[in-house]
């Protein structure tokens, strides 16, 4: 699809500790992979040759796991994957940056420079393994104005709903309402914040809102301009979520554990993710492994239970590491219990110690930590 | 062009016909080894690791392989704009255009590959040896000495000796004689086919040894004799440290074992070498419900539901339920069925192996897979091979794809 192009906002959700120094984008999740990576291999599943990351703050992680996109085949002569830093000229980024508006404007130049005649636009922080050639296919064959892909969360409860964008739809999907987190959600539609336009429209309701003093994407723009604009609803049906919360992160690694999530996430359409060349993971006399999702680098010689291990973690002798999510490079020392934790990258828990944390309270431990 | 210090060439043309159905339709460097690589990730990784970042890979038997793998030389950092990794099949010239005679034959079909890049110094490496070295530290060492070539060795076990071609050395390390395969070793100081030439002393030599019609081309048999009968100083670069020369099947298998153990023989989870491979990023390994895991490697893409009991398993293997794989070495995108058991075999890339089978069985008469190849009641799957249900492969065989 080279007649598209796309563009990334990197997430500046906050999930303390974790996201104190990376954008909530390039959190690790499901072992291997940084929550941009779905988006990211999507856009270069269908043929994306143009893609902009747009970053607001802390993206240097983002950086170092993006570099020159060769695992997305995207290091090319031209164009390719452009990292796009905040542009704000000399105001301060803390009053200028209040929307993702203000981002958009910051990267003006980028947009108007492509030759791409449609855009992709992702502003959330959402994992999913969408079909984007279909969508953009879809685009055009509806002739919409705008395209949000959205997945009918029906079943869900209303607390859950509320941290949603909402879609109410007519019947011939065209979106007749929009709400933002409703505290009283109307309906089960929730967009996954991708969204399908023309380069051109992006460009001028970027234009209208910044002339204006408007800083929100959707509340602002779409919300506000809908009566003019034909807005189309594209549904997606695998699996998706929005990492915007410690329980949704933990609970969105722990849903990897399943096997069909794992088909349906990781293999449907590759998702690729930077090559860290660790070695095999290594299991010990004693090691005792089970419903575990582990990635390479590992030394295992306690027990890990229906958890998710990434890089090069090393579970000593007697530890007991079970439903918790652990980051690279962690060192659980002997007789360690674990239980319901996130630890971030680097911690490392000292012998015999016991940190045990709740299901719906995950406890999270930050960077390089020493316990 | 600026002239480098040393250049790398990697001899890879090597069938391995002792490895039998594994080198069948790829040449030895390229088979895969260690869970995620291939026997070439280590001699590459060694050199951009030591700085030499110009190598040549001389390539003749089933080039197809080793050539893709290689490619850009981009998972080696070798995707350089000056040197970089260069693939060197035999070619046709003007005059004539042949395939490489001898190891030495090789070199000296490439000395204009050599010469464009000027160097001082020419690293000759084996494309079938796992080890971790820093060659740049033998370079210094040769510099120093001044000698025409220093090539490394290690101490073998006397009993050993004979098999391998040995360096009778002086006090300071200087190399008197070279015998291969003596019936009565006079030293235990082995050659592993590491070699520096001071080039302008490696060109005249082969020059003059491609003059030699009685010659057979080669380092160990004809160059390294010749410069030591012309009063030539070779020097010796004692290595200690692991080193395996993975030329049969035993020796791939036991290679591969040699990482199990904790800890192990050969270490390769090192970050300050790491080895690279051409692999793209794959999901992790899913550690099934009633799995059980020990004294194994298992990495990216592998999904265990049985067991696996000292055994090396590479990438996108599947196991089922209930079966158990000891003692074995499985080679990427492997699937093997229920109830199974897999008891000291290889199992080449890309086989299915069936429920119900039984490799490595003890064996009660005739077998029709038995192979002289393999040894010590090894057993070797190819690549490929679809082993139905319920098979019974008996130790010391080796089962070919139809």
């Amino acid at each position: 699809m080279i007649d598209t192009m796309g563009i990334i906002i990197a997430s500046n959700i906050s999930i303390p500790p974790l996201t104190d120094f990376r954008s909530a984008t390039a959190l690790p999740i499901a072992g291997g992979y940084r929550i941009i990576d779905f988006v990211l291999s999507n856009m270069a599943n269908a043929g994306l040759e143009n893609i902009g990351v747009a970053t607001e703050a802390n993206y240097s992680s983002l950086m170092d796991h993006i570099k020159s996109g060769s695992p997305w085949d995207l290091n090319r002569k031209n164009r390719g994957l452009n990292i796009l830093p905040p542009n704000i000229g000399n105001k301060n980024a803390f009053e200028f940056i209040r929307g993702d508006i203000d981002i958009l404007a910051g990267i003006r130049e980028f947009i108007h420079r492509s030759r791409e005649t449609y855009v992709i636009l992702s502003l959330g922080n959402n994992i999913y393994n969408i079909d984007f050639e279909a969508a953009v296919e879809a685009h055009k064959t509806n002739q919409a104005d705008i395209t949000i892909i959205y997945k009918n969360m029906s079943g869900m409860d209303q607390k859950d709903l509320s941290r949603y964008t909402l879609l109410e739809l007519d019947e011939f999907n065209n979106v007749i309402d929009i709400e933002v987190c409703p505290y009283y959600p109307k309906t089960t539609l929730a967009s996954t914040d991708v969204f399908i336009m023309e380069r051109a429209l992006l460009e001028s309701i970027v234009d209208e809102c910044s002339s204006r003093g408007n800083h929100d994407f959707i509340k602002d723009a779409i919300a506000k301009k809908m009566s003019g604009l034909i807005v189309r609803g594209y549904e997606y049906t695998g699996y998706t979520d929005k990492i915007d919360s410690m329980k949704s992160y933990y609970n969105n690694n722990m849903a990897f554990l399943n096997e069909d999530m794992q088909q349906d996430m990781l293999y449907s359409h590759p998702i690729y993710t930077k090559n860290k060349d660790q070695s095999p993971t290594h299991y010990g006399p004693d090691s005792q492994a089970v419903n575990s999702y582990i990635a390479d680098g590992c030394v295992i010689e306690g027990t890990v239970i229906n958890s998710v291990l990434s890089y090069g973690v090393t579970v000593k002798k007697g530890a007991v590491v079970k439903n918790s999510v652990l980051m690279q490079s962690d060192m659980i020392e002997e007789d360690v219990i674990l239980e319901y934790v996130v630890l971030d990258k680097e911690v490392r828990v000292t012998a015999g110690r016991k940190l045990i944390g709740q299901e719906n309270y995950p406890l999270p431990v930050a960077k390089g930590t020493v316990i | 062009m600026s002239s480098k210090d040393c250049v790398a060439m990697i001899l890879a043309g090597g069938q391995g016909s002792r490895l039998g159905a594994l080198t069948k339709k790829v040449a030895k460097p390229a088979v895969s080894f260690g869970g995620k690589y291939r026997i070439i990730d280590f001699p590459l990784s060694n050199c951009v690791h030591s700085g030499i970042d110009t190598v040549g890979v001389l390539t003749q038997y089933q080039p197809l392989e080793l050539n893709t793998y290689i490619g850009n030389g981009n998972p080696w950092d070798l995707d350089r704009n000056h040197g970089g990794v260069y693939v060197l099949p035999p070619y046709q010239s003007a005059k004539a255009g042949e395939w490489y005679k001898g190891t030495a034959n090789a070199i000296y079909q490439n000395l204009s590959f050599l010469d464009r890049f000027a160097p001082e110094n020419v690293l000759i490496l084996s494309g079938d040896h796992i080890y971790k070295m820093h060659y740049g530290k033998m370079l210094e060492e040769h510099i120093k000495s001044g000698a025409a070539a220093t090539i490394a060795v290690m101490p073998v076990p006397w009993e050993e000796a004979s098999r391998f071609g040995i360096m009778n050395v002086s006090e300071d390390g200087v190399i008197t004689e070279f015998e291969e395969k003596p019936a009565n070793p006079r030293s235990n100081l082995a050659s592993m086919g590491i070699y520096i030439f001071s080039y302008p002393a490696l060109r005249h030599y082969l020059e003059e040894d491609e003059r030699d019609p009685a010659s057979s081309n080669d380092f160990g048999k004809n160059i390294i004799p010749a410069m030591l009968s012309n009063g030539e100083k070779i020097m010796s670069y004692r290595f200690e440290g692991y080193w395996k020369d993975v030329g049969t099947i035993k020796s791939l298998w036991e290679a591969n074992m040699d990482l199990i153990d904790t800890p192990p023989k050969f270490n390769i989870n090192d970050n300050t070498w790491s080895i690279y491979s051409r692999n793209t990023a794959l999901a992790p390994q899913y550690v099934g419900k009633n799995a059980r895991i020990k004294d194994s490697t298992v990495t990216q893409g592998c999904v265990i539901y049985g067991d696996v009991i000292h055994s090396v398993i590479f990438s996108n293997v599947k196991i089922g339920e209930n079966s158990k794989v000891i003692d074995s070495v499985v080679m990427p995108g492997a699937k093997i069925g229920k109830n199974t058991v897999i008891n000291k075999a290889v199992i080449g890339p890309d086989a299915v192996i069936g429920d119900g089978v039984v490799i490595g069985a003890e064996s009660d008469g005739e077998n029709k897979y038995k192979s002289k190849l393999c040894t010590d009641g090894l057993v070797l799957i190819e690549g490929g091979t679809l082993v139905p249900d319920s098979t019974v492969v008996p130790k010391c065989s080796m089962v070919e794809a139809e």
